[in-house]
């Protein structure tokens, strides 16, 4: 199974970190202005960060990528209750794994669509590693306004250990 | 009371099975010693003192609650007698292995006390006699913002503050939570 990419939001809805494990191909970086406008701005809700139709940046996709997993759960919500909560969703080019603590912090993560639920694995990413090193960390800020985001090497170094060795 | 006695459960497994100890002596003198640093800072200022506890309470707490959902991985409480008991016999309990008593709730369920029968933060402490510290100082005002970090969090926004305190000579050692608003999700920043 291949991991794409990986987000934090924070409660205030601001994206404290990402990684992108997969390159975007550089010939579709370079070639905007080619393409139509129409076509780049019509799929609104989220397509796969991997496949970057568009000359989108990762700020961009982090957006969209906010945007709709946060229409996804409020809909989720008030279909099934308040307690509901989205897991998962798939489309034909990746699947989006969603997690959210009670603390309003948002944890997503986009594999290829042959890959196993995802919750317990973010749910221990949260537990093990963002908890650990992050909160934990007495020096590094609770809040991080305007993005400064979680800047903190244990973290990343441990992300990285998981994504490669747990979950491949 | 059924709440009151499932979070009492999972407190005490909590306790038992996911808490690290630290010896007890270690957390009074570190506390105290914050204590007192302050009023020699604030040059016997009580009032600044609180304010400066409770402010520090707070960034404790906002830490605070991601390690206690981690360890207890408890999900959202139904309502605020929930969130009560929650704090009194897990929070707590955890934390500092003690279970204060959630009692004297107003009617519209909106305000309750923590009644503190004991308080690792006071041992040994007496308040100092310059006929002052007595009224103004709440000694253990810290956790006054620690439930307000911790809460605000958790999107409630509360206000506590300590009604007695056994150091000042009172009967009971009593914390006044409450209910301001429950918070709303926040939205992204519209662009352009």
């Amino acid at each position: 199974m291949v991991v794409y990419s990986f987000y934090i939001f924070d409660r205030h809805a601001e994206c404290i970190y990402k990684r992108r494990w997969l390159p975007r191909p550089s010939s579709i970086v370079g070639s905007k202005s080619s393409r139509p406008t129409s076509e780049a701005s019509a799929p609104a809700t989220g397509p796969p960060a991997v496949l970057g139709q568009s000359a989108r940046t990762t700020d961009d996709d982090a957006k969209l990528i906010f945007g709709t997993v946060f229409s996804l759960r409020n809909m989720a919500r008030k279909l099934g209750g308040e307690d509901d909560n989205f897991v998962t969703y798939r489309t034909n080019q990746y699947r989006l794994h969603y997690y959210e603590t009670p603390t309003n912090t948002k944890f997503v993560m986009l594999t290829d669509i042959k890959s196993p639920s995802m919750r317990v694995a973010l749910q221990q990413i949260y537990i093990n590693l963002y908890v650990e090193y992050v909160v934990k960390n007495p020096l590094s800020p609770t809040e991080h306004p305007g993005g400064v985001g979680v800047n903190n090497e244990l973290f990343e170094e441990s992300l990285e250990q998981f994504v490669t060795r747990v979950l491949s | 009371m059924s709440s009151a006695t499932k979070a009492s459960r999972i407190g005490e497994e909590l306790w038992k099975t996911r808490v690290d100890k630290v010896n007890a002596e270690l957390v009074t003198l570190t506390y105290g010693t914050i204590v007192a640093q302050l009023c020699q800072d604030y040059d016997g200022n009580y009032q600044d003192v609180n304010k400066q506890l409770e402010k520090m309470g707070y960034n404790i707490g906002m830490r605070l609650i991601e390690d206690f959902l981690a360890k207890s991985n408890v999900g959202r409480c139904a309502n605020f007698r929930e969130t009560a008991d929650m704090i009194a016999k897990v929070g707590f309990r955890i934390f500092l292995n003690i279970a204060p008593t959630v009692t004297n709730w107003t009617s519209d369920n909106n305000q309750f006390s923590l009644v503190f029968d004991e308080n690792p933060l006071a041992d040994f402490v007496e308040l100092p006699d310059d006929g002052r510290a007595q009224d103004e100082l709440w000694f253990s005002n810290i956790l006054c913002g620690v439930l307000r970090g911790a809460l605000e969090m958790v999107q409630m926004q509360i206000e506590a503050h300590f009604v007695s305190d056994v150091l000042r000579g009172d009967d009971t050692t009593e914390m006044r939570v409450s209910l301001v608003r429950y918070i709303e999700d926040e939205m992204p920043p519209d662009e352009e």
